[in-house]
């Protein structure tokens, strides 16, 4: 479904770079809707960092143009930061000063004196440990700091660029379900990732990017539906003692032959498959995500 | 340019500063090199040597010792106070000069003086306090010198070398906190990535480069002031020996800045600012010998502060006599911060391209080498 203008918090219309001579972002056009997760998908050098870039006011496009929140970035970029929140891979944290330190000071930026940090901080399960320096904390406790960082200014926009890399399994689900929750709130969301389940599970819609264009942009579910294979994969025990597996493509005509291997004899497992955001990429691509 | 976000940066990296090795080092080191001279030279602007007397006879001697030039005398009533001053160092030595003791000097009866000396007295103070004692009570007695001392006095006519380390001092505390701390804390956002957060908020360039440099002016300053003054030497001329370490401490901060956001590391800002560093302190070689030529130090941008700050402090000079130094120094000064806002753009530049300075490729979004690669 198309969202309505009004509820646009980020329109980006042929949008282009090149550093020096290698362009790295070719026409990029895209919306985001408040609400939305839009996932970013690409492999290294797709284009992807360069129009984050962009679109949160650290590059000027060579052309193409951008708006935020009705604004145009970058000539009201610093009206439009006010209401962006960026979480950047990089863990990018005073590591000198403790973690309450260093949200007050990010909050103090952005003209906030009245936050109630302690909430934030149990937010993230953060709780107790933000008189604590930074330097001390681990890699999962640093990025769920940087999340409390961008929701400071309860952010219209938020920019989360690989939010859950590396971090263990307790640590990225934390952090998907306060993704979730900005969401529900009504920020629109835009992240990049490298994990397709985490891009499956999380996002509206999902586009995946290569050579500095948009291949394709849709929801998870149409995109496999149109690039990938759905089938079902029968296990069944044969007469030598052995087991035999057979796939069976949902096309025309797989009612018969799934009613003719579900009636035989030594029936094992039957398992439903479809495609992936990784096949629906190499599909796309011709390559593999990586 | 938003002044409560200015004073915003400025406030963390002052609370920062304790816990930064580099800044303690920034500040403390000069203080530890002003006190070492002393400890080797004595006060730069020293105190006069400070003798104490208890005349308990009217004695010549007193009179003799207060018009004598060099030296602090002061008269008190009572042997156990003396004794006590003497032992907590408020005064170098005490005599006491029993009644009847120029009667017995006179007569050649050689009386005993004793004389307490401060534990905390510098050799040279003891020495200059005894021979004045000795020399005055000899001609008292009215005996002739068995020696005829002829003096003459060697070595070039300059002032003394613990003055002519003065502008290498002051240099020094002006430069490195100054300088080398904006330039350093700048340097070390940049390897943090702390830069790239801080400019995806409302901040601007400008006001992050503005708050770095007002702690350089802000610490040059105070760390230029507090060398001076332990050495005594705020109380001649001191608007215009403040104003000198002011511009100094503003010029030193510029450079820093330029410096801070040319670097890409840490290492690449050591090596730049040693190098560097032989241009910026060359002056101070000039006050140390000044039998050189002088000329080349009027090429050496830290001159147009260090001349007027030394003039002021040794020679009591005021803006009339220096003035033209100081605008000089100020127009400098104009020139740096064109070139630190050339510096603040390159740099901009430099961090949207993923690249934190001088050096190659450092990913700091998504790592995306092929982007990053090195422009045109």
């Amino acid at each position: 479904m198309v969202p309505a203008d009004r509820d646009l918090v980020v329109r980006t219309q042929d949008l282009r770079f090149a550093y020096g001579r290698r362009v790295a972002v070719a026409g990029v056009s895209f919306t985001l809707a408040r609400g939305e997760i839009l996932g970013f998908l690409g492999p290294n050098g797709a284009g992807k960092s360069t129009t984050i870039k962009m679109l949160i006011g650290l590059l000027p496009p060579d052309a193409g143009s951008i708006e935020v929140l009705g604004l145009p970035m970058p000539a009201r970029q610093r009206e439009i930061q006010a209401r962006l929140g960026v979480v950047f891979e990089e863990k990018n944290l005073y590591p000198n000063l403790t973690g309450r330190e260093n949200l007050t000071f990010f909050a103090r930026l952005f003209g906030r004196h009245d936050l109630d940090l302690d909430a934030l901080l149990e937010r993230v399960g953060l709780a107790g440990r933000g008189d604590d320096r930074v330097h001390g904390y681990s890699k999962g406790m640093r990025q769920r700091l940087t999340v409390a960082r961008a929701l400071l200014n309860r952010p219209d926009v938020l920019v989360l660029d690989e939010p859950t890399d590396g971090l263990d399994p307790v640590s990225a689900r934390s952090i998907r379900s306060i993704v979730r929750e900005e969401a529900a709130r009504g920020a629109g969301v835009l992240l990049t990732t490298h994990d397709m389940h985490e891009a499956d599970g999380l996002s509206d819609r999902v586009a995946f990017l290569n050579e500095g264009r948009i291949l394709a942009l849709d929801t998870p579910e149409a995109l496999k539906l149109r690039h990938g294979e759905r089938a079902v994969r029968v296990r069944r025990r044969v007469d030598d003692g052995g087991v035999q597996e057979t796939v069976v493509p949902l096309d025309g005509a797989a009612g018969e032959r799934l009613r003719t291997l579900v009636g035989s004899e030594g029936l094992l497992t039957i398992h439903t498959e479809e495609a992936t955001l990784e096949d629906v990429f190499v599909d796309l691509a011709g390559r593999r995500l990586e | 340019m938003s002044w409560p976000r200015i004073r915003q940066v400025l406030r963390k990296d002052l609370h920062l500063g304790p816990r930064s090795p580099l800044l303690l080092w920034a500040v403390v080191i000069p203080v530890l090199i002003t006190l070492l001279v002393r400890g080797v030279f004595g006060d730069l602007f020293g105190e006069l040597p400070r003798l104490g007397v208890v005349d308990e006879g009217g004695s010549e001697l007193t009179v003799a010792l207060k018009d004598r030039d060099g030296l602090d005398v002061r008269t008190l009533d009572d042997a156990g106070l003396l004794r006590t001053q003497v032992t907590d160092g408020t005064l170098d030595a005490g005599i006491v000069l029993p009644a009847g003791f120029d009667a017995a000097v006179r007569d050649h009866e050689q009386p005993v003086l004793q004389a307490w000396l401060s534990g905390e007295s510098l050799p040279g103070t003891r020495a200059v306090l005894i021979a004045t004692v000795l020399d005055l009570t000899r001609a008292m007695s009215g005996v002739d010198a068995p020696v005829d001392l002829e003096v003459v006095a060697l070595g070039e006519d300059a002032l003394p070398l613990d003055l002519r380390l003065l502008p290498l001092i002051v240099l020094y505390a002006v430069a490195i906190p100054g300088g080398m701390v904006p330039a350093s804390s700048l340097v070390e956002e940049k390897e943090q990535g702390t830069l790239q957060a801080v400019l995806v908020t409302p901040t601007s360039v400008a006001e992050v480069l503005a708050a770095k440099g007002l702690l350089g002016v802000l610490l040059g300053t105070l760390a230029g002031v507090v060398t001076m003054w332990i050495n005594g030497a705020l109380g001649n001329s001191a608007p215009t020996l403040l104003l000198s370490l002011l511009l100094g401490a503003v010029m030193m901060a510029l450079i820093g800045l330029v410096f801070g956001a040319w670097a890409a590391d840490t290492t690449t800002l050591f090596a730049a600012w040693k190098a560097g560093g032989l241009v910026l302190f060359l002056p101070a070689i000039f006050f140390i010998w000044p039998g050189l030529p002088s000329w080349p130090a009027y090429l050496m941008p830290a001159y147009y502060f260090l001349r007027p700050a030394y003039q002021a402090s040794v020679e009591g000079a005021g803006l009339a006599e220096v003035g033209w130094l100081l605008a000089i120094a100020a127009g400098l000064c104009l020139g740096l911060l064109g070139a630190v806002a050339v510096m603040g753009r390159w740099l901009q530049r430099r961090l949207a391209a993923g690249r934190s300075g001088n050096a190659g490729p450092k990913p700091v979004a998504d790592p995306e080498p092929a982007e990053a690669a090195p422009e045109g």
